[in-house]
């Protein structure tokens, strides 16, 4: 119509030329004290030309014409009398049309500052004109302004996770400014957008199941991967610390474990680029956000890899307007708690005990002997004081420390953040520790019609393990070394140089564990690089193409060297040198289209490819024979030894998604991934991986606005299905040709032959996947609290089934079977207050279950083939991981119960068997009056705790904060190995617990009726799994308490500075007699069991303090 | 339009490198099976992994065919009550359980074998090699197949007959076969093998398997089988292949002697630290545990875990009658003394030919036939293992030959053994006597080389002989336990593995065995 009107206009003037009225005729007439409507109305009488005068216009004038007596042409007169006036006049199809002058305008402008609730400036906060679409970002100090055209305006002002804004008839007048000023309040989430994957959504409209954390509130804690700052926040997600290793030994798990083999870590996606190598190396600092995709629906897209969940890590970019530099450090000690660890017998105790286990050999057993130098160590036990303390001499109080520079500048349309990080944790064991320099730099390029995005993400690290990757942990590992030397030998030889040996007579052989931490020299370096580019282009409004190349690059280092003194075979002075190389590439294109149909209708849907291949290249060689332990390197070997290899896999996928939404309350999600992998058998490369959720925003419903209480409410369902393609081996379906070496008449012979059985059918491990869930917020969302329940099916579940030896081979990859999971998550998050004393509470609960369905003959896997070491069985009709052995049955008490009682491994020729009075009684579960290894051992505990979850509680009143972080776990049952297969041997081979002398002598002095008796051939069935190995492992940890003070600071470029301290690992309550009740979680091998306790490197606890800092 | 292009060609840049084998990767640092078993050199280095288990089966089995009788015995170690130790010590006592990892051990490594001859056999049909060099091949892997499946059958009775190729898990899945059809089976390979394979060209010979071999196996057969006249056939046959003694006993077990004319089958070791080298490590399992073991070995070895094992029996020592010569070629003398942790510590290697032990010391017999020091390196030597001599052909022919009753040509081969080993001849006929004089002419002459238990159990004295055994040796070995050598009939047999019954539930476990 505008348009239409104006191509009039110029016509009528053009017109005009021509036929115009002649407003050139000379009139006489007399304007004097007239008005303008007066003198107006004169020239047209005077003229005869016809005037149109708008009323509204002319009576409102004040405006006096005092020309005097004129003769002039009509066009001088009215512009004369106009002249004075914000009129003008138009020729319109004859008539003189007396019109308002068009305005020269000068632009007015709307200013202000947006704050957050507590008036702090919100920097980079996007301020949009409706009208116009015009935006900005306000500046570091929240400030805004924005240049307009008089007229009244709509201004809406948003930010990440706060509630938008919206404010009507903003008026702008010329040439002035209008404050508008914003005080924004938190959206807890329900608006503001999140990390889904392939692209960001606004959590009201997620129909998945979604978890986010905010990485700012993590940075208190001393820690050196973020998977400790994340413990306990997530329902659902169960994050443990399995060993204390600097810089290792974490588990994640997802809603349960999902699998006997193949991994159980989720997928890591960090800005986008799935992740092929460890994510120890990634430095928490770099990370902006994380979010945690539990169901089918949100993973989907991540297909076959997203069984087990996925992590979306998104690292800090900075926003429009935010320019500054952030420092952060902090500097802490490290502990070993000491309340839990393992009381060992002194000199003195261990001592004594020898001497009376020999005396019993004596007294009865016929034939016994005691050898000479047994009576010169033992019989006088009150020579010995407490003896050398291995413990204290091989553990130490260590430094862990960390600095982090944030550069970040936003300008126009780019943006740029470097961040640099270098990290220093000194292992609470001697000689070992972990460095890690680390460098981000994330660079975006926004084009000025916002169109084109282009962006490039580089981190390069590098890590350098010193004895951080020796075995410390497990059987054999070298923590466990460190309860079982003995007292008596001092760890130095009257010279003063280590001795090799530390057993006492009686023991078997031990090598000095501080020689051995000593004199092993194990350097790892690991340099990394992770990258990615992306170029988003919408070529037509709504329709973008976006793409991304990412890559992980890594390369390790191994140089390991150990002096002969401390080598399993004595004098062989070993070293080793090792490289792998490794890298991945991930390449992404899709189209995604965005558009609202109508007033309520809108679609955004997604269509791609990924493609993905990761390649490794590793060699290792071997030096033996050095002379001397002086030179540590393989030009010292006289005989090398070694080999290189070689691997890869690939993965190439197809994605849609189409999220559709009605009224942005009926929210509808499909999406299906189809991806084939080279990891599977030849025949079932491919799999699809489909999904639907639906997701209904109750409290958007006109009948739920009186319910005034209740702020937000969705209801949610999904269904998907989803694989897991994580397990260890490239080409396990395939049977590959191994090596075997024979020789004749000294001639070595290279002989190749099959190694491993093929499987051309393995197929993905398949999870199915309903979740069905709400989110609600209460008062003004003040609380907010989200429910979910999960049924999960994983079937073909993959696995090296353990096949008869009698077909040559021992086992097949196989898919064994079917697991069922099902649980309940719960999640509340609470402003308990809000004045100027803040107090809010985050609680994460899950209930997390689980049963084996299906497997393959003979319906259950064994852990191991060796009695003393099957400490689980996967067994269809029970629970993952349950522990299997003997039921304790206390101690034969006397003669008429070793009568009366079933014993262990009796024959005809041996009526009492492995048994005697004193020993372990086990219960006979099949009755058949004999104790034996495969008929009377059954399950005998579950580790899957009841439910975990953790408590978050954040104070602020005035300028101080404090953070209490809690995490626990119930229910769960923990088989503590560690103290009954290596601390209570009751042979004297190994130092024993200081409460196991307390153990049965004779009848008249049974002890407390725990520990058996020391008779030679009696102690076997104690180093089998029986019930008393079986404990609760319950807990409660406070993982960190922090307290902050934020300094009041004026000035010019330091804009914030805290300081805080804190404890994490504060303390643990549990009643677990083990060093680490968290060990229920699996670490990185599903295999080797959950809840598990065979040692492990102790966690410290660590006093902390720390400073950070803003410039601008 | 332009917008579009670009928007096509960002798409289509990723999506043009995957072409469709994005997703087949082989491996590229090894082979897989398709690609293999074409040529010649191929199929040779497939016979040479099949001879590769003959050292993992060996390895265990001194526990199972030699520790398991009169023979030997082992080093208490009271203090290490592990199962590495207690399941070893239980299958010399005759006490072990179906989840001993040792008896499972001899299964599995036997079973190795057999599965590598099979996929020989099977792929050397559809091969287009030379007729010549298949059957050579193809003898060898029948003769290894016969060899592992007659250790088995005589140890734990009707196995699992597997002949074909396994290439998938049900494949796996077998039921136990009865003894008279892998025996069958045995008698069919070595059969075959002795058809295909040449008698040795030269000596020493090459190691392989020979017509020899297979003769000398079949023999074996046919003398379990109490087939008599067959096994003399045979074994009249293996005469003609140029086999002799060497002159001194001891020679035949010497690392430069290897493959001699006295050598039948042996299992060949290489010892050294350099990639494919095969040590060969009994000889320290076969002495004392010693923090330092040079005494012995000439070398800085503690074998404080590996050793105490296969330690000669008084009663085996007994049996050598005077001035046998293989007596001191057989068996030494390790002096000193045993600390707390009943650890070794040597003080000297004496002689056993009168020995008396110095003062406060201890002289233990270890078996010295395959200790030839010093050891190159620590990680074991290079001595062979005899599976078969030209001395046991000559012993199991005077057996035949007695056994059917013609005792008076039994005395030439009999005697031909023991002239070597400096004894008179043999002069009786009765052929009772001669069983008792062959039989124990064959523990002295064949003593160590895990033949003991199963000539006990074709014989059928393993009951008597053990149980009688016992009763001496619990008296002598306080730390034996009381139902250690109490056998009854059930004992004949190893249980077969747990883990193969817990998994096959087509495998039924041997009488009296949990």
């Amino acid at each position: 119509m505008l348009l239409i009107t104006q191509l009039t206009f110029i016509g009528v003037l053009l017109a005009g030329s021509v036929h115009s009225q002649n407003l050139d005729q000379v009139i006489h007439i007399n304007l004097d004290h007239s008005s303008v409507k007066t003198s107006l109305l004169g020239i047209q009488e005077k003229s005869g030309i016809k005037f149109v005068l708008p009323e509204k216009l002319l009576s409102g004038l004040k405006t006096e014409i005092t020309l005097g007596e004129q003769t002039k042409t009509v066009k001088y007169l009215i512009e004369k009398v106009l002249g004075g006036t914000n009129l003008e006049y138009k020729i319109v199809e004859g008539y003189v049309v007396i019109a308002q002058k068009p305005v020269p305008q000068q632009p007015g402008n709307i200013a202000g500052r947006i704050t957050d609730e507590k008036g702090g400036p919100l920097p980079g906060a996007t301020v949009k004109v409706m009208e116009t679409g015009q935006t900005v970002q306000s500046d570091p100090d929240g400030n805004y302004s924005i240049s307009l055209k008089p007229g009244n305006y709509s201004i809406e002002v948003s930010y990440i996770s706060f509630l938008a804004q919206k404010m009507n008839n903003v008026s702008v007048r010329e040439g002035k400014t209008t404050t508008l000023s914003f005080s924004m309040k938190p959206s807890d989430n329900q608006l503001s957008e999140v990390v889904v994957s392939y692209g960001k959504q606004r959590m009201k409209d997620v129909t998945g199941s979604i978890a986010t954390i905010d990485a700012s509130q993590l940075q208190d804690m001393p820690v050196g991967q973020f998977a400790q700052q994340l413990q306990g926040k997530v329902a659902g997600v169960q994050i443990a610390q399995t060993s204390g290793q600097p810089g290792r030994g974490m588990g994640f798990i997802i809603r349960g474990a999902a699998s006997f083999y193949s991994s159980n870590q989720p997928l890591f996606v960090i800005d986008g680029t799935p992740i092929t190598g460890s994510i120890n190396n990634i430095n928490p600092a770099e990370i902006e956000s994380f979010s945690f995709l539990k169901d089918a629906s949100a993973t989907a897209l991540y297909g076959s890899r997203a069984a087990n969940g996925v992590v979306l890590i998104t690292t800090k970019h900075a926003k429009p307007g935010d320019s500054k530099i952030d420092f952060s450090t902090y500097y802490g000690i490290q502990k070993i708690p000491t309340g839990k660890l393992p009381k060992m017998m002194t000199a003195r105790e261990f001592a004594t005990f020898m001497k009376e286990r020999g005396e019993d050999g004596l007294k009865y057993e016929p034939g016994y002997t005691i050898a000479a130098d047994y009576h010169a160590a033992y019989d006088h036990p009150e020579q010995y004081g407490d003896g050398t303390n291995w413990f204290d001499l091989l553990t130490r109080s260590a430094p862990i420390q960390s600095y982090d520079l944030t550069i970040q500048s936003a300008r126009g349309h780019s943006s740029s953040t470097v961040i640099a990080g270098y990290q220093e944790q000194q292992g609470v064991v001697i000689n070992n520790g972990t460095k890690l320099f680390s460098v981000r730099f994330n660079q975006d390029f926004t084009s000025a019609n916002n169109k084109l995005k282009v962006g490039f993400n580089l981190a390069p690290s590098y890590r350098m393990d010193h004895n951080n990757r020796l075995t410390s942990d497990g059987v054999g590992g070298y923590f466990e070394r460190f309860f079982e030397a003995s007292p008596l030998a001092s760890p130095y030889n009257p010279d003063g140089t280590y001795a090799r040996s530390v057993a006492s007579p009686g023991m078997v052989a031990y090598i000095n564990p501080l020689a051995t931490y000593m004199l092993t020299n194990d350097d790892y370096s690991t340099t990394r690089i992770l990258g990615n580019a992306y170029l988003n282009y919408e070529f037509l409004p709504g329709l973008s193409v976006k793409t991304n190349l990412g890559v992980d690059k890594g390369a390790e280092m191994r140089k390991y060297f150990q002096g002969g003194l401390v080598t399993g075979t004595q004098g062989q002075t070993t070293g080793t040198s090792s490289s792998v190389d490794n890298g991945s590439w991930t390449a992404e294109g899709n189209l995604a289209y965005t558009k609202t149909f109508g007033k309520d209708h809108s679609i955004d849907a997604l269509i791609g490819y990924s493609a993905q291949e990761f390649n490794t290249y590793s060699n290792n060689l071997t030096g033996l024979g050095f002379a001397s332990d002086d030179i540590e390197y393989l030009n010292a070997a006289t005989s090398i030894t070694g080999g290189s290899g070689a691997g890869s896999y690939s993965l190439l996928s197809a994605i849609a998604r189409i999220n559709y939404a009605y009224k942005g309350r009926y929210l509808l999600s499909a999406a299906v991934r189809r991806d084939g992998s080279s990891k599977f058998g030849i025949n079932k490369q491919w799999g699809s991986f489909p999904s639907l959720s639906a997701g209904w925003v109750v409290s958007d419903e006109a009948f739920m606005k009186n319910l005034k209480d209740i702020s937000f409410l969705k209801l949610r369902a999904s269904y998907g299905i989803t694989g897991n393609n994580f397990f260890a081996g490239n080409y396990d379906s395939q049977a590959t040709i191994g090596t075997y070496y024979y020789n004749f008449n000294n001639t070595i012979t290279q002989g190749q032959t099959i190694n491993r059985l093929p499987n051309q059918e393995l197929r993905w491990e398949r999870n199915k996947q309903l979740d069905l869930g709400f989110e609600i917020g209460l008062l003004n969302n003040r609380i907010t609290f989200t429910y979910d329940y999960y049924r999960k099916l994983t079937d073909g579940l993959i696995q090296q089934r353990a096949i008869p030896t009698s077909s040559g081979f021992s086992q097949i990859i196989f898919n064994v079977g079917e697991l069922k999971m099902w649980g309940h998550e719960f999640s509340v998050s609470s402003k308990n207050l809000t004045g100027s004393f803040k107090w809010n509470t985050n609680l994460s609960l899950s209930f997390d279950r689980n049963l084996i369905t299906n497997l393959v003959d003979p319906g259950y896997i064994r852990r191991n083939i060796t009695v003393s070491s099957d400490y689980f069985r996967q067994q269809v009709g029970h629970h993952l991981g349950e522990f299997y052995g003997f039921v304790f049955d206390g101690l034969y008490k006397d003669a008429a119960d070793l009568a009366n009682s079933a014993k262990y491994l009796s024959t005809p020729a041996k009526p009492n068997g492995s048994s005697d009075i004193g020993t372990i009684k086990v219960k006979d579960i099949n009755g058949d009056g004999v104790i034996d290894d495969v008929n009377d051992r059954t399950f005998i505990g579950d580790p899957t705790p009841t439910f975990t979850g953790g408590m978050v509680n954040n104070f602020k009143y005035k300028n101080f904060d404090l953070t209490i972080d809690m995490t626990f776990s119930v229910g769960g049952k923990i088989l503590n190995a560690a103290k009954w297969a290596y601390q209570t041997n009751m042979d004297g081979s190994r130092v024993l617990l200081a409460a196991a002398a307390d153990r049965w002598r004779s009848p008249e002095n049974p002890g407390s009726g725990i520990y058996p008796r020391t008779k030679s051939g009696t102690t076997g069935i104690g180093r089998s799994v029986n019930s008393q190995w079986i404990e609760n492992g319950s807990y409660l940890a406070a993982k960190n308490i922090s307290l902050g003070y934020t300094v009041p600071v004026k000035n010019l470029m330091l804009k914030n500075l805290r300081v805080f301290a804190s404890v994490q690992q504060a303390f643990v309550i549990t009643g677990y007699s083990g060093m680490n009740p968290e060990i229920n979680v699996g670490g990185s091998d599903p295999t080797l069991g959950v809840g598990i306790d065979e040692n492990a490197y102790p966690i410290p606890r660590t006093f902390s303090l720390g400073i950070s800092t803003t410039f601008r | 339009m332009k917008k579009i292009y670009i928007a096509i060609v960002l798409l289509t840049i990723g999506l043009s490198a995957c072409k469709k084998d994005f997703i087949e990767l082989n491996p590229e640092d090894s082979y897989t099976d398709g690609v293999f078993y074409k040529t010649e050199q191929q199929f040779r280095s497939a016979v040479v992994a099949a001879y590769a288990p003959l050292r993992d089966v060996l390895i265990n089995d001194y526990f199972t065919s030699e520790m398991h009788s009169d023979n030997t015995v082992y080093q208490p170690i009271p203090g290490n009550r592990g199962t590495a130790y207690v399941e070893r010590e239980n299958i010399s006592d005759f006490t072990n359980t179906s989840t001993n990892a040792y008896v499972s051990a001899t299964w599995q490594h036997s079973y190795t074998g057999i599965s590598r001859c099979n996929i020989i056999i099977e792929r050397l049909k559809g091969s287009d090699l030379d007729e010549a060099v298949k059957a050579n091949l193809d003898g060898q892997a029948k003769f290894l197949r016969a060899l592992n499946y007659f250790k088995l059958v005589r140890l734990y009775g009707g196995v699992p007959l597997s002949i074909a190729e396994v290439k998938t898990a049900e494949d796996a899945f077998k039921p136990r076969a009865t003894e008279a059809e892998v025996y069958a089976q045995i008698v069919a390979d070595a059969k075959d093998a002795m058809n295909e394979l040449a008698a040795p060209a030269k000596f020493p010979q090459t190691g392989e398997a020979t017509k020899g071999s297979a003769a000398m196996l079949l023999a074996n057969v046919y003398a379990v089988q109490k087939k008599w006249a067959e096994a003399e056939t045979v074994l009249n046959s293996l005469l003609t292949m140029g086999y002799d003694l060497n002159a001194n006993y001891g020679d035949a077990f010497l690392p430069t002697n290897k493959n001699g004319k006295e050598s039948i089958f042996e299992i060949q070791f290489l010892g050294g630290s350099i990639t494919g080298s095969t040590p060969n490590v009994l000889s320290f399992h076969f002495i004392p545990r010693s923090k330092d073991t040079r005494i012995l070995t000439g070398i800085a070895i503690d074998n404080t875990s590996t050793g105490g094992w296969n330690t000669p029996s008084s009663d085996l020592i007994a049996d050598f009658e005077p001035n046998d010569k293989r007596l001191d070629a057989s068996i030494g003398i390790a002096e000193g003394t045993y600390d707390a942790s009943s650890y070794f510590v040597y003080s000297a290697a004496k002689s056993i030919i009168n020995y008396v032990p110095a003062t406060g010391k201890i002289g233990v017999p270890y078996i010295k036939k395959y200790l030839h020091s010093p050891l190159v390196a620590t990680t074991g030597s290079s001595d062979d293992f005899p599976i078969y001599r030209f001395s046991d052909a000559l012993l199991l022919l005077a057996e035949a030959l007695n056994e059917q009753g013609k005792s008076a040509l039994a005395l030439a081969p009999l005697n031909r053994v023991r002239k070597r080993a400096g004894l008179a001849d043999i002069v009786t006929a009765d052929q009772t006597e001669l069983k008792t004089i062959i039989l124990h002419e064959r523990r002295v002459e064949l003593a160590f080389e895990n033949s003991r238990w199963t000539d006990l159990l074709r014989t059928g004295k393993a009951l008597n002989v053990i149980n009688a055994f016992g009763v001496k040796i619990r008296q002598q070995l306080p730390y034996l336990s009381s139902d250690a050598y109490v056998i009854d009939n059930h004992h004949l047999v190893f249980p077969i593995p747990q883990n193969e019954v817990g998994l096959n539930p087509k495998v039924i476990q041997n009488p009296g065995y949990f």
